[in-house]
């Protein structure tokens, strides 16, 4: 059992039309889901296979953090897709620095956030003061070195350019893979 | 614990870090070793040491000893660095699992033990990110 706590205005995001989001996060992973919607606070416990349970917390996060459940849910896909935050706070000096950094990060229309789930093939949220990401570990990899490229004062280009770079060298990395199944 | 007492049981200590992940199977005292592994029997670059890929690879490798050993099913103790430092388990510990569950050995319960300071020293200061 653990517990897991989210912010008010995703509460309604994590419950669902009815109960909808909530049931079919219960039975995709095999947890049973316990919202106090008074104080935000989750209680995730496992049902079930023990190994598929593991990922309900981390999909109950993404959601608080302010991920679409069909985002969220892509953590089942596969074994090695993982959650990761990048917290923008821990480097805002202040309320201000904040607002520019998150604007940074999003970009003119949000072009740089799109950039970068585009580049990657990540999803990427930012929300609050965090920056979340969901994908395969050298995905999540390449969108963290990004952003913290762009929070210690990068040109966009060059982040651009970054992740360019690390798209190719990625499907470089899926040729060889295929090469050797197994 | 398992109904049948023939069937033979083990630990796995998964310790994951940032920097490594450190896979120990035990018996169900803990006081003898049956296999263990760390990333850098794996990779060769320090950077990769913590990586879930590796983690997989250790816990086949961990896994196919300790059947060849008799093992049906392991119990699970993930840890992280704990004390002062980050409660969270690295990204080596669920790949970790996933694969020794794939590998054919039964899981039984995942335990944190991660330990947690009663208020101990000073935590380190914070390096952002």
């Amino acid at each position: 059992m653990q517990h897991v706590t989210i912010p008010q205005d995703r509460i309604g995001v994590l419950v669902g039309q009815g109960g909808e989001t909530m049931r079919e996060i219960e039975s995709k992973a095999e947890v049973r889901l316990d919202i106090d919607s008074e104080t935000g606070s989750v209680a995730v416990e496992s049902v079930g296979d023990p190994v598929q349970g593991l990922k309900g917390p981390d999909i109950v996060k993404a959601i608080g953090r302010g991920f679409r459940p069909e985002d969220a849910l892509r953590l089942l896909e596969d074994d090695l897709m993982m959650f990761e935050i990048v917290d923008i706070d821990a480097v805002a000096r202040n309320k201000n620095d904040l607002r520019r950094k998150k604007g940074r990060l999003i970009g003119e229309d949000g072009r740089t956030r799109e950039l970068m789930e585009e580049l990657t093939g990540a999803s990427v949220v930012i929300y609050g003061t965090t920056l979340g990401i969901i994908g395969r570990p050298d995905e999540v990899e390449a969108v963290r070195r990004g952003a913290e490229m762009i929070l210690d004062g990068a040109p966009h280009g060059s982040v651009y350019s970054f992740l360019e770079r690390r798209r190719t060298e990625m499907k470089q990395n899926e040729l060889s893979y295929h090469e050797f199944p197994g | 614990m398992s109904a049948e007492s023939n069937e033979r049981w083990a630990i796995a200590h998964i310790h994951a870090s940032f920097n490594n992940t450190i896979i120990t199977i035990t018996d169900e005292t803990g006081a003898e070793t049956l296999a263990k592994s760390s990333g850098g029997s794996v990779v060769k670059q320090n950077r990769d040491e913590a990586s879930p890929y590796a983690a997989m690879q250790m816990a086949e490798v961990v896994a196919e000893n300790i059947l060849a050993q008799g093992i049906e099913g392991v119990h699970v103790r993930v840890r992280g660095p704990g004390g002062n430092l980050q409660k969270n388990a690295g990204p080596g510990a669920q790949a970790a699992i996933r694969a020794l569950a794939r590998a054919g050995l039964e899981i039984g319960r995942i335990e944190d033990v991660t330990p947690i300071p009663h208020d101990g020293t000073r935590p380190p200061k914070n390096s952002g990110f």
